[in-house]
């Protein structure tokens, strides 16, 4: 029932994502089921969690990292998971009447039943690391809710910085529990708040503690890290209600709570904690007084919330904890109430502009009414639950003892931010409600009866909570509070009326100066006039332009689109790591009797150095370099043979084709003669580089040549058919022993060949070579008709080639590039566009079922309990065929077949199609 | 193995791989000195026809008199050699037409037109 509860929101997700036509009805039953249905469940758990249980629920995840899919529910979690789903039912009410027409309802719904869930993942988990898992997932589908009208800047802008921001706070938060994984020895919830003593005397308190602050900070929107919330108001209104007073901020707050037991308590934790919340309580609400946006004025008001409430977790006393809490459902019923109502007047009136705003409560009394009682309970008016738990946190201030100054600072600053909530909940009524009538672009009028009902629900709360505090609110508040602390309660009691004390007389000042400094704001039109907007996003948007400016200059400097650079640098620092060993080398280089070499090996070895050389001389006339490059892959294809190995003299062979074919095209774009190196010194450096790196691999190879050493061969050699089932070792050594690699190759490969479409699909280039301008070239009635001849021969040899290539030389390698170079031939000879019309020359496609079928071939290993790429080898007889060698590595040698043959075609269909779009002038 | 082969055979062979090899020398010769680009086709052919052909026949003699298979290889060589040669040649002569007016044949001169 616990996994349940936490898979229903996601489920909803899924099955939105599954279903394209589910409208706004059909979106919003199904999310608002999937949170009704946790509520169900919350409550059926209720006894049990009410009476001190804490429910378990574990499944393993990844061990080896301790992490554990572990929910707990203690009353802490209970409660706030209870407000997580409790208000979210709410939110999809409302935006099921406030999302427009035009607004993909499925999508929306979608993201925030993911929301949902993460959040409800962060306040169920029992893990750290799945707290983080979870913690990392609010952010990311905030960054979608946020971003929901991704056509608007500023919400791109507002998700993107919210995402860096919390993101980032989650990136310092994950390494703090890895910090306290490190102290506790585990992530487990239940052991970490057990060892409040162990952690707190640990050397490495005070990083976990800061690292952890600032992910609770950062997602909590606390000074300086406040400025992403404002921004974050781009959002549609039941995201910024939902997200931002009841839910994703917080999860900030929710974390210092849940900590709590674990880190509060020392010095740091006092100073760092309620200095930022006071900081935060007191910025926030100064800036909330200048605002001229009504979210913009919530925004900045539940910062200064959040502050209090961070203040009051850092003052750490149990009654301050349970003020705290107290806090944190009463923000969450009056502001989340608030911003549905400003979603209201932003719906019906078409602005959310202070200035252009007033006097609309002739034209929606209900709605007015609504909003004012939130708005009192905001600024803390007796008979409203904000009251009660204000006066808890004054009387809180006021018994705080630390540093005689400081100590004077907090409650004095507590009365000032008080005023200056009292100031802006005034504006905000007063200013939207009352006075002279405004200019908003729609006439107002009451919003449809069931967008007004979460309202309504949340308002009673607020007035039930403050007028009946005990009978309403007093067990959830225990329940909440025992879970935080893990132990006994404080003595409190909940009442509106506690006799003449000094809280009330603080209350009492916040709310006559609240409403003198509001009177004189408005009276003299300063509020109107100054708009108070975070430096925040000014510093933000400086370092982000720095980096990405720091990126530009890098990537500059680094990318010249000069390969002889890249090459510079490549060859530099091989050079650097290759000759470092022969620094101190005492071996003799070698250290056993060279081969003779016969007469037609010094033959090979002259031609390749005559072909080697003369490209080096040549190399600027780029024909004839392509030609000596031809040469030298013949020698070596020769070489090979030579030495008895005729698979790889096939595939050089082959390879070398292909090649030679490809340059020959790309000569066409290429002037005939390169332009000279500009620099006489450069081309000494380049040269002494390549002739060290020559050296140093001949050294290299020669050395690794002339001494004994175990070799791998021997082993491979005795086991080819029994290990891999196959004669010819070469091709077992790719398809079977080193089968991974070859999975890796073929993925480069193909990538290689998608990134030449990348870079050639809709490429315009001009050809530079002098036998263009003599228009297309002649067409062969000759050669297309040998050409037509040979490729059945062709495709013959290809699987002919193909199927023997487990026992004798050929293979899926050499029969892929077989089939490539006839088709190439057909290219040449009748044109790309005659081959085109009679292949399927969708060549991604069959690179992409190349790729499928080798790895579907090492995946089903797995089916038979075996490691990855593990070949099967079963014997069929067939008749007329006689016996048939099946082993598995040959459907790992068809993905390897297909995509070779496939990559060199598209490389070659690409650089076909580019000459027939060629710029004609 | 099989026994030697009589001198005679064996005299044989060396002539045809001495002619070869001299043809195509000869070939890659004329096709480094000679004049402009129709004359210089004539090496390769030379090569492919008269060198690589005489060898070929050396190499079925010497093989299939020793007994060994039957000159499979060699009936395969000649048969793409006679495919591939005549159209590389072909093709590079049209391709020298397209780009190089001055291997293009002169028109037909111009005949009197005789009446009737």
């Amino acid at each position: 029932m616990l996994f349940a509860l936490i898979a229903l929101p996601f489920a909803a997700a899924l099955a939105l994502m599954l279903a394209p036509r589910a409208g706004r009805n059909l979106s919003a039953w199904t999310v608002g089921l999937a949170a009704l249905a946790g509520l169900a469940i919350l409550f059926v758990l209720a006894p049990a969690v009410f009476g001190g249980e804490v429910l378990r629920a574990r499944a393993p995840w990844i061990e080896a990292i301790g992490l554990e899919f572990f929910i707990r529910i203690d009353g802490w979690a209970w409660l706030f998971a209870f407000l997580v789903l409790g208000i979210g039912a709410l939110i999809v009410l409302y935006a099921r009447w406030y999302l427009a027409p035009e607004d993909p309802p499925r999508r929306f719904f979608a993201y925030l039943a993911l929301f949902m869930g993460a959040m409800l993942g962060i306040t169920l988990a029992g893990n750290l690391l799945l707290l983080i898992v979870f913690w990392e997932l609010t952010s990311i589908s905030s960054f979608l809710l946020i971003g929901f009208w991704g056509r608007r800047h500023e919400a791109r802008a507002g998700a993107r910085m919210a995402l860096a921001v919390t993101g980032g706070g989650g990136l310092a938060l994950l390494a703090g529990v890895l910090v306290i994984g490190h102290i506790v020895g585990s992530y487990d919830l239940d052991l970490v708040l057990a060892s409040g003593e162990l952690i707190r005397s640990h050397p490495l308190y005070v990083p976990a503690l800061v690292l952890v602050l600032l992910g609770a900070f950062a997602k909590s929107a606390q000074f300086p890290f406040h400025f992403w919330l404002p921004h974050a108001m781009a959002a549609p209104t039941p995201v910024s209600a939902y997200l931002h007073s009841a839910t994703m901020v917080k999860a900030g707050v929710f974390l210092l709570a849940r900590l709590h037991p674990a880190l509060a308590g020392s010095t740091e934790w006092l100073l760092i904690v309620s200095a930022i919340g006071l900081s935060t309580l007191v910025l926030g609400a100064v800036a909330a007084v200048f605002q001229q946006d009504l979210k913009g004025l919530l925004a900045y008001s539940t910062i200064s919330h959040l502050g209090l409430i961070t203040l009051l977790f850092g003052l750490g006393s149990p009654l301050a904890v349970v003020a705290g809490v107290f806090h944190i459902l009463n923000h969450a019923t009056f502001k989340a109430s608030l911003f549905m109502a400003a979603g209201i007047i932003d719906h019906e009136t078409g602005t959310r502009d202070l200035r252009r705003l007033g006097g609309l409560y002739a034209a929606m009394p209900i709605t007015g009414t609504l909003a004012i009682v939130a708005s009192l309970a905001m600024a803390g008016v007796p008979l409203l639950n904000g009251f009660l738990s204000k006066e808890m946190f004054l009387a809180e201030t006021l018994a705080f003892e630390s540093w005689p100054s400081y100590q004077l600072a907090v409650p004095v600053l507590a009365v000032f931010a008080g005023i200056c909530s009292v100031a802006y909940s005034a504006r905000f009524v007063h200013e939207t409600f009352f006075g002279p009538k405004g200019h908003p672009p729609k006439t107002p009028h009451e919003p449809p009866r069931l967008m007004r009902v979460p309202v309504e629900i949340l308002v009673v709360l607020c007035l039930a909570v403050g007028i009946l505090p005990n009978l309403v609110v007093a067990d959830l508040l225990a329940l909440g509070a025992g879970g935080v602390l893990q132990g006994p309660l404080p003595d409190y009691h909940l009442a509106i009326w506690h006799g003449f004390n000094w809280p009330l007389a603080m209350s009492a000042i916040s709310l006559a100066g609240g409403l003198a400094l509001y009177a004189i704001l408005h009276r003299r039109g300063i509020a109107r006039r100054i708009d108070l907007l975070s430096r925040g996003k000014i510093a933000f948007e400086g370092i982000v332009a720095a980096l990405i400016g720091l990126a530009q200059r890098v990537t500059r400097t680094l990318e010249t689109g000069r390969i002889q650079g890249y090459l510079l640098w490549l060859l530099a620092f091989i050079l650097l790591v290759g000759a470092s060993p022969f620094v101190d080398l005492a071996a003799p280089l070698s250290t056993k009797p060279a081969q003779p070499a016969g007469p037609m090996a010094v033959g090979l070895w002259l031609l390749i150095v005559a072909g080697a050389l003369t490209v080096t001389v040549a190399y600027r006339r780029r024909l004839v370099a392509v030609i000596a490059m031809g040469i030298v892959g013949l020698g070596v294809s020769l070489v090979f043979a030579l030495l008895s190995a005729p698979d790889l003299a096939l595939t050089q062979l082959l390879v070398d084709m292909v090649t030679t074919v490809l340059l020959l095209m790309a000569l066409r774009y290429l002037p005939a003669i390169s332009p000279p190196e500009p620099e006489r010194l450069a081309r000494w450096r380049d040269g002494a580089i390549a002739v060290a790196a020559g050296l140093g691999t001949t050294a290299i190879v020669y050395m690794v040549l002339t001494r004994p050493h175990p070799s791998i061969a021997e082993y491979i050699l005795a086991t080819t058919m029994s290990e891999a089932g196959g004669a010819n070792a070469v091709n077992t050594v790719i398809v079977d022993y080193r089968g991974f690699d070859t999975l890796g190759e073929i993925t480069v490969f193909a990538i290689a060949g998608i990134v030449i479409y990348a870079l050639l699909d809709r490429v315009r280039l001009t050809a530079l070579t002098p036998f263009a301008a003599k228009g297309p070239a002649p067409h062969s009635l000759l050669l297309n008709l040998c050409a037509q001849l040979i490729l059945p021969l062709a495709v013959a040899v290809s699987a002919y080639l193909f199927l023997r290539g487990h026992n004798a030389p050929g293979g899926g390698f050499i029969a892929g590039l077989v089939l490539a170079i006839a088709l190439i031939l057909q290219y040449i000879a009748a044109g790309s566009e005659w081959v085109d019309e009679r292949l399927d020359h969708d060549w991604n496609r069959w690179i992409g079922a190349g790729l499928l079928a080798a790895a579907a071939t090492g995946i089903g290993a797995f089916a038979f309990a075996h490691p990855f790429l593990t070949s099967s080898t079963p014997h069929v007889h067939l008749p007329l065929v006689g016996e048939i060698h099946l082993a598995s590595a040959m459907g790992f040698d068809t993905g390897v077949y297909l995509v070779v043959f496939a990559a060199c075609l598209l490389m070659l269909a690409m650089l076909g199609k580019v000459s027939r779009w060629e710029a004609r002038d | 193995m099989s026994a030697p082969l009589p001198p005679l055979v064996d005299a044989v062979v060396a002539a045809l791989l001495v002619f070869g090899g001299a043809f195509a020398l000869v070939g890659a010769f004329g096709l480094a000195k000679l004049g402009d680009f129709l004359k210089r086709l004539h090496g390769p052919t030379k090569v492919t026809t008269l060198g690589i052909g005489s060898i070929l026949v050396a190499s079925m003699l010497w093989f299939g008199l020793r007994g060994g298979a039957p000159p499979a290889h060699e009936l395969l060589i000649t048969l793409f050699v006679f495919i591939t040669a005549p159209v590389a040649a072909h093709m590079m002569v049209k391709g020298a037409m397209a780009i190089d007016d001055s291997t293009k044949p002169p028109p037909p001169p111009e005949r009197p037109h005789d009446a009737g």
